[in-house]
Formats: structure tokens, sequence, C-alpha cells
């Protein structure tokens, strides 16, 4: 773009920044008003204080340290078996792995109490339930990853090598393929932990504990703890996707639910 | 009267210059290439031309008006790209017709013209067809009609034929020339391929490193190098350093041979150091014919290349190539023996550098 | 079964014989055990009993008559698609503007690596904080209106709501103009420099490149991005309830309210409310997926 474009540019660019920035500036301003007539970190005092805000933060952690080992566990194995040896059923697991875009969080876990609650499947109170719920909203991203992770290692080669070296399945999966993905699953690692983390649909209608339906709680009871608890919360996103850059190597950052 | 003229051109980059000293005069409906390896400043002088670099110095000037500083919307010059550039979300007909259509030239003007151009590129029935249902070659042929059907006073190809297949590189840049001798066009072809320029030009001009090597026809180019970086380019060429014996007399020697040239030795003495050059081709046995130059060697290996046989030969320490057509009924010496081959005195270029 | 094994040898990646069958289909049972369990049956469950009468368990359509008669539950969709309309544009717009500032437009480098890296944790930051940070912005005890209060110009004398509609259209914009930044970027990328010269060369200013050759090419990206936009509002929850505590009249707090005590009072009104969900959610990510191919096939 020439001289004048130029301007724009920036214009653009100094606009987006502003009303980037505001927001996460005003929240922090305010997380540090809680004492009256001077700043300080009162509130985040209070917070780390609150059972609540422990407990709430201890099981997001939990579930999303959950959802990732279940998430690796069920998708590694069939994004290696769909690429090695069944590309037939290709089709079919990527519209299901695409499935939690058309299905809004709201209307999925409408769906997960109403067939859960009733006998014979009576396990909407189970933890399980939520981990799973977790695992589908992350599938998305924690499959892509995974397959794109796949998709740049010579998996064939790879597999036929080593199995003409004598390993079975189980080495040849966790011994030789994981570890050549370490990055991509690291990547739909910390997405889906960041979006675990943020999650405010499921926990709230499954009744469980988590950090989000907290904040919600916070937001209604506090006044400037729920502030804390904010700049907590976006530093932690901020880790995360932190953390996934170093890894990716220019690969365009993945976009989360939880809204 | 030049038609082109690039008077004192550089291009300086950060900490490179991109081209340096660069002067050139072009004469109307003249087909000139630019000639060099990647990286020579072959392609940032073509883009001068077109407007999309600002010379650092120097002018650009076409029919005496001076353009170095317009904008490259307002030039009117015809630039053919690497990538075809055509563009994807219209027709063959209408990326040939944009440039009409932003100068707001009739439809009837437009259509006829559109017509004309696929008629002239041999593609008059894929005027509906879009870019991404055409072949390479194909591309390419409609990116040269676009450039044409706008008027150009000069048109520009940036190696226009580097991403296409051998074969139809070949059959393309007949037809390019064709087009341009028919339309009389002056044009300006950037290429790395040494048998390309060879084989269109009107005159080719040798770059290396941002700097012109030499100027000159195709035929002065192959047969009188003037530096060493022309004559490696530029064909195969036997190079060795030698010693001048006789300046007056034109006397060298190499490894302890002498050699005979026609070249003016002015300004070198005895004992200096020179580079010369022979190529393959000069050389031929002592049995077939004795020229003013005979050399003992040794065959090291013989490959057949099916209309030439390339003999390698071992001059004293000199490691030379010679060519001769192939000939089954003429008997050629076996590795290992030795042989006595000959050269005329114009064969011997002595180089600048 | 000796007959099997004096049949020629085949090349190696013949068809395989047919106990190999069941052994490729065990390596994809689990995802589709998990998958069927926890997905596929819920959301059949959804779609089944949308078309049941609450009471009898026949197959009726009643419920997607009463959802139309329901005068609320209309609004809803309506409101739910305005804010999808208005943010998808916006959001749309601002974020092709800057992704194309940050790709294209003469911006240092570093510019680009640092707008992507926010865009992807802004398009995280979505749901109940994203909510609290707008209140703590702009409420009536906010930062920015107390600054704006300091300076003799009160926002909500003139009329300025946060928790209201255009309130909400505010926060949203948060989460969707760097997923227009984000998915549109690949598309900007695709645009050749080329394609610019070439105009220029043939004559045309900026205005005409962008007219008949930048925005034709990159239509297709734009608007399937900008449905991606309008299906990610339209399913968007956290939020909205974070901010407005349900009083907003959205699809999805209504679908949030029914699950949390039957407040339509017919369970099948329910069930028709959250398939009405998906059908939108599905045109949009089809029209999206359409869209692309088209892009794709020109930006190669």
């Amino acid at each position: 773009m020439k001289r004048g474009g130029r301007v724009w540019s920036w214009f653009w660019m100094i606009l987006g920044i502003i009303y980037f920035f505001l927001p996460l500036v005003a929240t922090f301003i305010f997380s540090l008003r809680a004492q009256k007539g001077i700043l300080s970190f009162l509130a985040y005092q209070q917070l780390f204080n609150d059972s609540g805000f422990i407990t709430g933060f201890s099981y997001s952690v939990l579930w999303g340290i959950l959802t990732i080992i279940v998430g690796i566990l069920i998708f590694v194995p069939t994004a290696y078996w769909v690429r090695l040896r069944a590309p037939q059923f290709r089709t079919a697991v990527e519209f299901i792995t695409l499935l939690p875009f058309v299905i809004p969080a709201i209307v999925f876990v409408f769906g997960l109490v109403r067939t859960f609650s009733h006998p014979p499947f009576l396990i909407v109170n189970s933890p399980a339930l939520l981990v799973a719920g977790y695992t589908v909203l992350s599938m998305p991203y924690m499959y892509r990853s995974i397959d794109t992770g796949l998709r740049s290692i010579d998996v064939r080669t790879l597999t036929e090598a080593a199995q003409s070296l004598g390993a079975g399945w189980a080495t040849i999966l966790f011994r030789i393929i994981l570890p050549n993905i370490r990055v991509a699953i690291l990547s739909g690692a910390f997405l889906s932990f960041a979006i675990v983390m943020g999650e405010y649909i499921l926990a709230q209608y499954l009744a469980k504990p988590a950090f989000a339906p907290f904040l919600a709680y916070l937001i209604q009871e506090k006044a400037y703890e729920p502030a804390a608890a904010t700049v907590i919360s976006f530093a932690l996103t901020w880790a995360c996707m932190g953390i996934i850059n170093l890894f990716g190597r220019g690969q365009q950052a993945q976009i989360a639910g939880g809204h | 009267m030049t038609h082109l003229t690039l008077s004192n051109i550089s291009k300086q980059f950060a900490e490179t210059a991109a081209v340096q000293d660069f002067n050139l005069e072009v004469e109307k409906g003249e087909f000139v290439s630019f000639l060099g390896p990647s990286g020579c400043g072959k392609t940032t002088t073509l883009r001068m031309i077109a407007g999309f670099e600002i010379p650092t110095t120097g002018t650009v000037t076409i029919d005496d008006a001076d353009i170095t500083n317009k904008a490259p919307n307002q030039r009117n010059v015809g630039m053919v790209f690497q990538a075809y550039a055509l563009f994807p979300n219209m027709s063959v007909a209408q990326n040939i017709g944009f440039g009409m259509q932003i100068h707001r030239e009739s439809k009837a003007a437009v259509k006829q013209r559109v017509e004309e151009m696929l008629a002239l590129i041999h593609l008059e029935k894929k005027g509906n067809s879009y870019p991404y249902q055409l072949s390479g070659g194909q591309q390419q042929r409609v990116a040269l009609a676009r450039a044409l059907a706008n008027r150009p006073q000069v048109l520009l190809l940036d190696e226009p034929l580097s991403a296409l297949d051998a074969k139809i590189r070949v059959q393309l840049r007949a037809e390019i020339r064709a087009i341009q001798r028919k339309l009389g066009i002056t044009a300006i072809y950037v290429t790395h391929d040494q048998e390309e320029a060879l084989s269109i030009s009107d005159r080719i001009v040798v770059m290396y490193e941002g700097k012109i090597e030499q100027v000159g026809t195709p035929f002065e180019i192959y047969n009188f190098p003037q530096t060493s970086f022309v004559a490696n380019f530029v064909g195969t060429l036997n190079t060795t350093v030698a010693e001048v014996v006789d300046p007056v007399k034109r006397l060298l020697r190499i490894d302890g041979v002498q050699l005979e040239s026609s070249e003016v030795m002015d300004g070198k003495q005895k004992g200096d150091k020179v580079t010369i050059a022979i190529r393959p081709e000069r050389f031929n046995f002592v049995a077939q014919e004795r020229k003013a130059n005979v050399l003992d060697c040794q065959i090291d290996n013989i490959t057949f290349l099916g209309s030439v046989v390339r003999i390698q030969l071992l001059i004293g320490s000199n490691r030379f190539y010679m060519d001769t057509f192939n000939n089954p009924f003429l008997e050629l010496p076996k590795i290992g023996d030795k042989a006595q081959i000959s050269c005329s005195r114009e064969a011997v270029l002595v180089l600048k550098d | 079964m000796t007959t099997l094994n004096s049949v020629k040898r085949d090349a190696p990646l013949a068809r395989p014989a047919p106990h190999k069958m069941s052994f490729v289909w065990l390596g994809v049972t689990p995802f589709f055990l998990f998958a069927f369990i926890f997905l596929l049956y819920p959301s059949s469950t959804i779609a089944i009993k949308s078309f049941e009468n609450t009471t009898t368990g026949a197959f009726t359509i009643n419920n997607f008559v009463h959802l139309l008669q329901n005068p609320n539950l209309v609004n809803a969709y309506w409101i739910s698609i305005k804010i999808s309309l208005i943010t998808s544009i916006g959001g749309g717009i601002f974020g092709f503007l800057l992704a194309y500032s940050a790709i294209r437009g003469g911006l240092p480098p570093f510019m680009r690596t640092s707008l992507m890296t926010f865009c992807g944790v802004a398009s995280n930051f979505a749901g109940v904080p994203l909510a609290f940070a707008f209140i703590a912005l702009l409420s009536p005890s906010g930062v920015l209106t107390g600054w704006l209060r300091s300076v003799g110009y009160n926002p909500y004398f003139h009329g300025f709501q946060l928790y209201t509609f255009w309130g909400l259209s505010m926060v949203y914009m948060y989460f969707q103009f760097p997923l227009m930044v984000l998915v549109i970027s690949p598309a900007i990328d695709g645009l050749r420099r080329e394609w610019l010269e070439a105009a220029e060369n043939l004559g045309a200013s900026t205005f005409q490149y962008w007219r008949y050759v930048a925005l034709p090419i990159l239509l297709p990206s734009i608007m399937g991005t900008m449905i991606l936009l309008f299906g990610n509002s339209f399913g968007a929850f956290a939020t909205a309830q974070a901010l407005t505590g349900g009083s907003i009249n959205l699809v999805t707090i209504m679908i949030g309210a029914q699950l949390r005590g039957d407040v339509l009072g017919d369970a099948g009104l329910g069930y028709a409310l959250a398939l009405g969900m998906v059908v939108v959610m599905a045109v949009a990510i089809a029209g999206y997926t359409l869209l692309q191919r088209q892009s794709e096939r020109w930006l190669r």
C-alpha cells in the first residue's frame, strides 16, 4: 500500500488496540480499588482467601486435565487409525468432530441433561458426564490439532519401520507416534485447557464446581473481587495462548467457544 | 533515436546494491534479453522500467519522455509476470479486456480487440473459460494477450516461461518472438536460461551481481565473451590461466605448450598472467585438419551425447572438453590414448579479467 | 480353509481377507462409541422429542406451531438474529480492515504477529469474564464512565445503557472481530501481490483494483466468515447471561431458562426451540463451508 494507505492502516490498528485493551485495563484498575482511596491488591487477597475461588479454580484445573487425558486417549489412536488403516471413515469422523460447532453449548447441555437425568442413564450428577461433555466441546480443536500433527509426519513409514523391528500397536502408538506429535498434542491440550477453564454453561447446568460459575456468582455478590478473578482468568488464557504460540510455527491460532 | 533509454540506473536496498551503473539504449521494435543468474539484478531493473521500483539514481526514458518517477498505472508498459497473475475472478476475455475497460473504451472496441488478441494467441474458443480451467502454457498466452491488448509502448516479460515444462517453453518462446515481430513492439525479456536468450533475442544484456557484464548480439556474446563470467555462463567453456610470451606476436604459454591467439594484447607484457578461453567445439583432431595451434593431450573420458560426442582430455595439468560431431564412421581414440588436437588462432580468447 | 492358502500370492496391498475388516473397525470403535453416547444420542433426543407430544408421546409438529404462535419466542429469534446480523457485519468489516492493515497495510511485520496473538486470546476471552470486563469499563461505576464524567460527559445522561441490546452488541464485538481477523487472514495472504501489480500495470487506480479485482476475489471468504460470525453470535449464551442476568430475550437465554425450570410450561416447546437453533447453526455452517470452497478455488 502506498503512503496514504499506510495512514489508514495505522488508524484501524490503533482503533483495534484501543478497543482491545480498554476493557482489560479497566478491569485491572477496577480490581485495585477494593480499598477506598488507594490502589491496592486487597481484592486479590480476599479472592485467594475465598474458599469458593479455591474450590472453583482447582476443580476447573482438574476438569481441564481430565479432559486433556481423555481426549488424548480417544483421539490420538482414532486419528492415527483413520489416517493409516481406515481412511474410509475419514469423512464420518471429520463430520462428527465439526458437530460441536453446529450444536451450541447451551443446546448441547440441554440434550445432556434431558437424556441423562432419567434412568437407566441417570448419570447427570456424575463428574464423568461433565468431563465427557468437555471432551466433546474440545473435540474440534483437539482432534484437528492431532490430525494436523499426524499429517506432518510420515505415519505409514514410521509404523512399517517399527513393525519390521517387532513393535506391537501399543508400542508404536506410545513410543513412536505420540512423541513425534508432541507439539500438536500440546497445542490442542492448551487450547482445550483454556476452553475448560473459561467454560460456564456445562458446569453451571450440570451443577458442578468450576471457575466460571463461581465468577458469575461473585459478580452478583461482590464488587471488586470479580475484577481480580477476571484479571486472573485473562492472564491464564493469555498464558495458554502464549505457550501455544511458542509451539505453533505460525499456524493459525484457533478459536474457542465458551461464550 | 532510441525508443527506451536507461541512463545511469542504480538501485540500493538497505546495504545491498541490487543494480549499479546500468546504461542501455534500446531501439524501437528490438527484442532485448536480460540474462543472468538469480540475484543479478535483472528483475529489479525490469521492475524499474515498469514502475514497481523507483531507481535510486538515474532515469528511464521512453520516446523521449522521462518516466522515472511516474506511477506504474500511468506508464503504458505491458508486463507479463512469471506467475501469470491472471485475475481468477474474471474470464479470459474479461482479463484481456481489463486494461481497455479501465481506460473507458467502448464495449464494441473492447470486444473487437479481445477477439483479435484471442486469435493472435490461438485461443479463440477459450474466451469464456476461467484461468483455473487452463493449462500453464495457455494461462501465460492469456497473460501475454492481456498485456498487449492495452497497446503498450514497451512489452516487459519477467521470466515468463520458467514455470512451464521444457517442451512448452521451447514452443512458447518461439510464439512470443513471432508475435513481438509481427506487432513490431519493443520488448525486454528477463531470463536465467541462456539457451532461451540466445535463441530469441536481438541483443542480450548479461548481468552479474547488479552490473552489466556485456551487451551484444547472441553471436557476439557466445563467440566473443569479454569476461570470464560471460564465457562461463553462456555455453560450455574451457578456461585456464596462461602466461604471456610475446604481446606483439600474441603468443601465450600454458604448461610448456605455446599457443598463438588472434586477440589484441595491448597493455600486456611478457610474463603477465591472463585467462584464456577456448570453446569445446573449436577443437579437432590433427588427423582431420591441422590448424595453427597443436596440443598434445591424453584422452580421459568419452561421453556420447547423441549428436555430439564430448571428449574430456588432459593437456598437461589442464582438464579440457572437446566437442565433436557424432560420425559413426570416424574412429575415435580410446580412453588413455595419447592424441594431438588443434585449434585456430581465433579460437583462443583472452578474457578481460 | 486350505484353499485360501493355495490361492496365488497377491500384491501386499491387495484387498484384505475378511477377518482383517473387523480389525479395522476396532480401531475407530472407541471414538464412534464415545461420540454416539455423549454427542449423537443426546442431540437426536432433542430432535426426536421436539416432534413428540409431551403428554402422549405421539408424533406431532405442534411444538413448532406453538413456537411460531408464541410472540415471546418469535421475538427471541428475532432479537437473536438481529444481534447476530449486527455483530457479524460490524465485526466482519472491522476485523477485515484490521487484518488487511496488519498484513498488507505497510505496517511493520511485528504488528501482524502481535495482532494474531491478541486475536487468539481475545476470541477465547468470552463468556463471564468478558461480561464483567465491560461492566468494569462502562457500568455506572465503571472506570471509563468515571473518567468521562470527570471531563464533563456522562454517557448515561445521553441515553447510554450497558445492560441492553446495544450494550450486549458492543460486548459481542469483542470476540467477533478477532474471529474475523483469524479466519480471513489466510484469504488476505492468498491475495497475490502480482494481481495488484498486474492491475496497476494495466492502468487501474487503487480504487479500481479493489472494485474489480481484490474485493470480488475476497468476497466469498468475507461472506463465508461473516456467516461463521453470525453462527458464533447466535449460539452465544454465557456472555449475555452474565451481562444482563437473563433479562434480554435471546433464544439461548430462553433455552437456559427452560433448563433451569420449565418456564415455557411445555417441555415439547423447549425441544422445538433447541432444534430450531441447531437448524439455524447448520445452515450457517453449510453456507460458510460452501463459500470457503468457492474462494479456495480462486486463491489456490
